[in-house]
């Protein structure tokens, strides 16, 4: 599940990445209960294709700390930036 | 004896283009109703096709089968249980892996199926190119490519559809296999569970239940806690050795099998076209130039609903008044002809006059933009402001709705994922001034104290939204769910889809509203014939004179615009003889009345809108709330405006 992959750089969450940078997701951070369980926040984003090992592209984010708009295999998706601080990545270097 | 009568499900994610395959194989035959007991929608129509007559259900669009949304769970329980001839499994080629992510769900409940490549044309101009016989090969199962937009392949999706039923169980579909410390697991729980009795297959059971899925996890509690209790020991050892939860190693294999089908089997070219599709998203979520974009859009909207709404409700009004007195000729004045006019035809008039001039209009172009994928971007440019609400940016669409007619508005909300965002969202919606509400304000404040006054309503209105819906926020129990939204890629909207669309839609409201504005209409009238409206008006006047300093007739037009709340200011002329409030109110009168019309209750629509989506419980105690809110407001700003004006 090429986990394997990730094994440098530091694990940060995928809204301290920059426009157009592009992370590999480590982990999500479902938090303490009550912060996103009930509704399975966690499934959900993975249903989405926000799995570990997953190339995430940060495309840009909204103003006033508005939700970041992602590109996660091939489709484009608007997540809120309390969530996206939960998931965890690291940054993948440009080739 | 060969079946003559076929059934045909249509499952995928949201946003693939499977309502236009909906419309494509069913044409008029098709009825849109709710799954037993949800709310869930459940669209079926019929096909006649090579002498079979097929019935096609499209189930709701999902990214997936587990069981955190209703829609997903309908949909499970509908392809396992009931078992269609076939699921057509329509895919979108131009987000293939994610798509396959829910085939591979789809193929794992063993359910007979093919696919629909459909928005080829799509996946074409973003450059990617998509070897079909190679994925069905790979898959096992037939692959058909569509533009359901235009119609092509569907006639060859059915063709195949029915000759796949013809030919029995022939395919042999791939069979979706894990690493092989999750296989061994897998393994044995299906032996566990092949020894009971259950509605969905063994070896998915057993995924399922180390995916930790709750509707099976809880039932194999009930039936077997020992096979409950062996799961959780086995997912504990995959957890040890991946170091991850079970359900995300699960999830994520399943990723990698559809990403490495995905992988072999597209190519990425350069995009055939300019990506024009991408300058519009830039522009349309742009940081700056996205919101005024979205305001002069909306605002554009209401314009034109506005104004073609009041132009049309006036002429269907007037044609249909005009028979008024064809009717008293034919059947007399008496005190029943009096009620049926009055109350059943003028009721029914009443609908029929909100329905096609505002309603419709207001459908289709709400289709328009949710098809083309505009309502999502405004959803992500408003996720911020709809926090402070403690709703996310997809309730925007709803309160949207909400300027043109909170009737809608109220059913819309059922795009939100939790009943908890729902209700609050539908709260906040009966909050919004309709388009009856902006007639009053508009006409009476905005016409004879100035547009700054009705500006400064709107503002107190938008004040009430933002107080309420946050009290309304923490007071529900629950938690707040956050925004996880796709954006498709910008597309033109099918118009027939959308004119289908809109009629369910309005048919729907007929359905909803009709009955209780009707009756509503009528019981007011028998109190009018029986006299009773000045002793109603004399029993309400401690609130209407006293509290609120109008005259004591306004209690009686506050009681007839729960029909529909325009009818507040058409009365209020009525009962005063003149249609110059100026003469017969004070400025400081003008604004409580307005203020206690925008407020006071949602119209009798809307309440049997709240009823339907909530039950009665909760639209009567909205209903209640909203009414002591308004005379409250009302009053005070009467104490706070009379030293002032």
């Amino acid at each position: 599940m090429g986990s394997d992959a990730v094994t440098q750089g530091q694990e940060l969450p995928l809204t301290a990445l920059k426009d157009g940078e592009t992370g590999i997701v480590v982990s999500i951070n479902p938090g303490r209960e009550g912060c996103g369980r009930g509704w399975g926040f966690e499934k959900r984003l993975m249903d989405m294709g926000l799995t570990p090992g997953a190339e995430v592209v940060v495309v840009k984010s909204a103003p006033f700390h508005g939700p970041i708009e992602v590109i996660v295999r091939g489709s484009r998706l608007a997540l809120g930036r309390g969530m996206a601080e939960r998931i965890f990545v690291v940054r993948k270097k440009r080739a | 004896m060969p079946k003559t009568k076929l059934t045909i499900a249509l499952a995928g994610n949201a946003n693939v283009g499977k309502s236009v395959i909906f419309n494509q194989l069913t044409g008029l035959h098709q009825h849109i109703g709710n799954w037993p007991g949800k709310t869930v929608e459940r669209a079926e129509g019929t096909l006649h096709f090579k002498g079979y007559t097929i019935d096609i259900i499209d189930l709701p669009g999902i990214y997936s089968l587990s069981t955190y949304s209703l829609e997903e769970l309908v949909s499970r329980k509908y392809v396992a249980v009931e078992r269609p001839d076939l699921v057509i499994n329509v895919v979108d080629a131009s987000v293939l892996e994610r798509n396959l992510f829910f085939t591979l769900q789809l193929i794992e409940l063993e359910t007979p199926m093919i696919i629909a490549l459909n928005q080829m044309d799509i996946a074409k101009s973003k450059g990617i190119r998509i070897d079909t016989r190679e994925l069905e090969n790979l898959l096992g199962i037939p692959v058909m490519p569509t533009v359901a937009v235009k119609g092509i392949g569907i006639f060859e999706l059915s063709e195949k559809a029915v000759e796949m039923i013809e030919n029995g169980k022939k395919a042999k579909p791939l069979e979706v296999r894990y690493g092989e410390e999750v296989e061994l697991r897998i393994a044995k729980i299906t032996k566990m569970v092949e020894k009971i009795q259950f509605w969905y297959p063994p070896r998915y059971v057993a995924v399922k239940l180390l995916e930790g899925d709750e509707e099976i996890s809880r039932e194999i509690q009930r039936i077997d806690p020992r096979i409950a209790s062996a799961v959780e020991d086995l997912a504990a050892e995959i957890e040890q050795f991946h170091g991850h939860s079970c359900p995300t190693v699960i999830t994520s294999e399943r990723y990698e099998i559809a990403g490495r089908i995905a992988r072999q089997v597209q190519e990425l070219v350069s995009p055939t076209h300019p990506p024009l599709e991408e300058r519009i998203h830039n522009l349309t979520t742009h940081k700056i130039l996205g919101y005024p974009i979205m305001v002069a859009s909306l605002l554009l909207i209401f314009c034109f609903i506005f104004v073609f709404g009041n132009f049309t409700s006036e002429l269907l009004g007037n044609f249909f008044h005009s028979w008024e007195s064809l009717f008293t000729n034919l059947f007399g004045t008496g005190i029943t002809q009096k009620l049926i006019w009055g109350g059943v035809i003028e009721g029914l008039i009443a609908g029929i006059t909100v329905a096609l001039p505002y309603i419709a209009p207001f459908y289709i172009i709400l289709y328009i933009l949710e098809n083309s994928g505009y309502l999502s971007r405004i959803a992500f440019l408003m996720d911020n402001a709809m926090h402070k609400i403690g709703l996310h940016g997809k309730a925007f669409i709803p309160i949207m709705l909400g300027f043109g007619c909170n009737v809608p508005a109220c059913l819309g909300c059922r795009i939100m994922e939790t009943k908890r965002e729902r209700l609050l969202a539908a709260f906040v919606t009966t909050l919004v001034p309709c388009a009856a509400r902006t007639v009053i304000i508009l006409g009476l404040v905005g016409q004879f104290l100035g547009i700054q006054w009705a500006l400064a309503l709107y503002m107190v209105n938008l004040l009430v939204v933002l107080f309420l819906g946050r009290l309304a926020f923490k007071i529900l129990p629950g938690e707040p769910t956050a925004l996880i939204m796709e954006m498709h890629a910008y597309r033109a909207p099918h118009l027939k889809t959308v004119l289908k669309q809109t009629w369910f839609r309005l048919a729907e409201f007929i359905k909803i509203a009709f009955p209780l504005i009707i009756v509503g209409s009528l019981t007011l009238r028998i109190a009018e014939v029986a006299g009773l409206l000045d002793p109603i008006a004399t029993v309400l006047s401690p609130v209407t004179v006293v509290w609120l300093g109008l005259p004591a007739i306004a209690g009686i037009t506050l009681i007839f615009g729960v029909l529909r709340k325009e009818l507040t200011l058409i009365m209020l002329a009525t009962f005063l003889g003149t249609t110059n409030f100026a003469q017969v109110l004070t400025p400081v009168q003008m604004i409580v009345f307005t203020l206690v019309a925008m407020f006071y209750i949602p119209c009798i629509a809307t309440i049997a809108a709240l009823a339907k989506e909530f039950g009665w419980k909760r639209a009567l105690s909205i209903t209640i709330f909203e009414i002591v809110f308004a005379i409250s407001i009302g009053g005070i700003a009467l104490r706070i405006l009379t030293p002032l004006i």
